[in-house]
């Protein structure tokens, strides 16, 4: 990473944060602050001139912000959000499903090169693709063959494995999983106000911790957010028990990029969810 | 996992209204016999078919589902089984990704007028279920019954 020009970023957005707090054009700026360890930082709410100081721009900036603007949805002023590539991506994500108005949103772009988080290494877009405001210059985009190759490479590697090695895998990792649902809260995917995991009726997703009900909790999350996952790597990065859980939501997305043509989501402002439509010409492989 | 005593594979086959579920009723009136080891699930599109019923179904003991409804172009509800495609070819990959054999789960387009097609589809599903065996992954019960140590 070049240190002085993510130091001059840092500054850049301050004055730009501190600017538009002063002229009245937000409500309030989400960004990321200091937190007692040098190394993580914590989602920062600036809502006064004077506080925009205290936003920070470095490698240890992980967190996804876009989802924060969920808990606003009717504000006074626009919301100021800081977004890198993937955070604008889950910006359109919660345009696109309706949860969020654009025109509430005031978006601060920021080139990102890369942050201490293991998902930024195949990174497809490292620049913001919608934005209002850009800090600094646009930073250098992956090479598309360093992107493809690394995108889907680690599923692929997966699937060469034996029906049973994969079965004990996943029920090996779903042992772990302690169903404090964090991939859900923190997914841009997962907007339903009411989940389908906190119904109490019997036949949604049963309460009790055991590896069937993991199962089925971690399988119905992989299918209701693989048509429209941004690949932020969120779900992983929260998990408290660290289970691969990208591996699922990208088996979903690898196998729309081979059955439906080449698909990313959040990149386009306007598109519909893979399975939200359907198409004549589709494969039909059920005779 | 050893094989209990005159075990039958249980097969859950969900069909459409309009289609498959009026099939196996012609197949009945012409007096065709199909296994008595698939039940039937009314449902009334296949696109009704939440793909956590599936994952349901093997959770509560099923060795095998079915999924069918009318030929692409003739749902009775015009477009229902295009999303009943999509949906399915994608579920089961994630199903086999997950380590189910790909023979568990299976789709399928069965007419009203197709009584025969839907006889021998059934009778060649239990015929493939019953040489796998039971299933006991993602089974709630054999997790209950101790899991891996039972076998």
């Amino acid at each position: 990473m070049n240190d002085t020009l993510e130091i001059k970023r840092e500054a850049q957005l301050r004055e730009t944060a501190r600017r538009l707090l002063e002229d009245g054009t937000v409500g309030y700026i989400i960004g990321w602050g200091t937190t007692r360890f040098e190394d993580k930082t914590a989602p920062l709410f600036a809502a006064k001139p004077e506080e925009a100081d205290r936003l920070v721009w470095n490698e240890y900036c992980i967190n996804s912000l876009a989802k924060y603007s969920l808990d606003d949805k009717y504000p006074e002023k626009k919301i100021g959000i800081c977004v890198r590539g993937c955070d604008s991506r889950a910006v359109n994500r919660l345009v696109n499903d309706k949860q969020i108005e654009r025109e509430n949103l005031f978006l601060i772009g920021m080139p990102c090169s890369g942050k201490e988080n293991s998902v930024c290494e195949g990174c497809s877009h490292k620049n913001p693709v919608v934005y209002d405001i850009l800090i600094g210059e646009p930073v250098e985009e992956n090479t598309e063959e360093k992107a493809s190759a690394e995108r889907f490479r680690e599923i692929e590697e997966f699937e060469k494995m034996s029906p049973d090695e994969r079965y004990e895998f996943w029920a090996k990792q779903y042992d772990k999983c302690i169903r404090c649902y964090a991939c859900r809260n923190i997914c841009p995917a997962c907007s339903c106000k009411e989940c389908y995991a906190d119904q109490y009726m019997v036949g949604w997703q049963g309460k009790q911790n055991n590896r069937a009900e993991s199962q089925v909790y971690g399988l119905t999350r992989a299918y209701h957010v693989g048509d429209r996952c941004i690949e932020c790597g969120e779900c992983e990065r929260v998990c408290p028990m660290g289970l691969p859980i990208m591996r699922q939501t990208k088996k979903m997305l690898k196998d729309i990029n081979d059955l439906f043509g080449n698909y990313e989501c959040g990149v386009e402002s306007e598109r519909a969810p893979v399975l939200g439509e359907y198409d004549l010409t589709d494969r039909d492989e059920f005779m | 996992m050893s094989v209990e005593k005159n075990w039958e594979p249980k097969i859950i086959a969900f069909t459409c209204n309009w289609c498959t579920y009026t099939g196996a009723d012609l197949a009945g009136l012409n007096r065709m016999k199909y296994p008595e080891n698939v039940h039937l699930v009314r449902v009334p599109c296949s696109s009704r078919v939440n793909p956590q019923f599936i994952l349901r179904a093997f959770q509560k003991g099923c060795d095998g589902v079915m999924v069918c409804g009318c030929h692409p172009g003739d749902c009775h509800y015009a477009t229902g089984n295009y999303f009943t495609r999509r949906r399915f070819m994608l579920m089961k990959r994630l199903l086999e990704y997950n380590g189910i054999d790909p023979q568990r789960f299976q789709a399928r387009w069965i007419s009203g007028s197709e009584a025969a097609k839907f006889r021998d589809t059934m009778t060649q599903v239990t015929a493939q279920i019953r040489e796998l065996g039971p299933n006991s992954k993602f089974q709630e019960k054999w997790y209950q019954e101790g899991g891996p140590e039972n076998e």
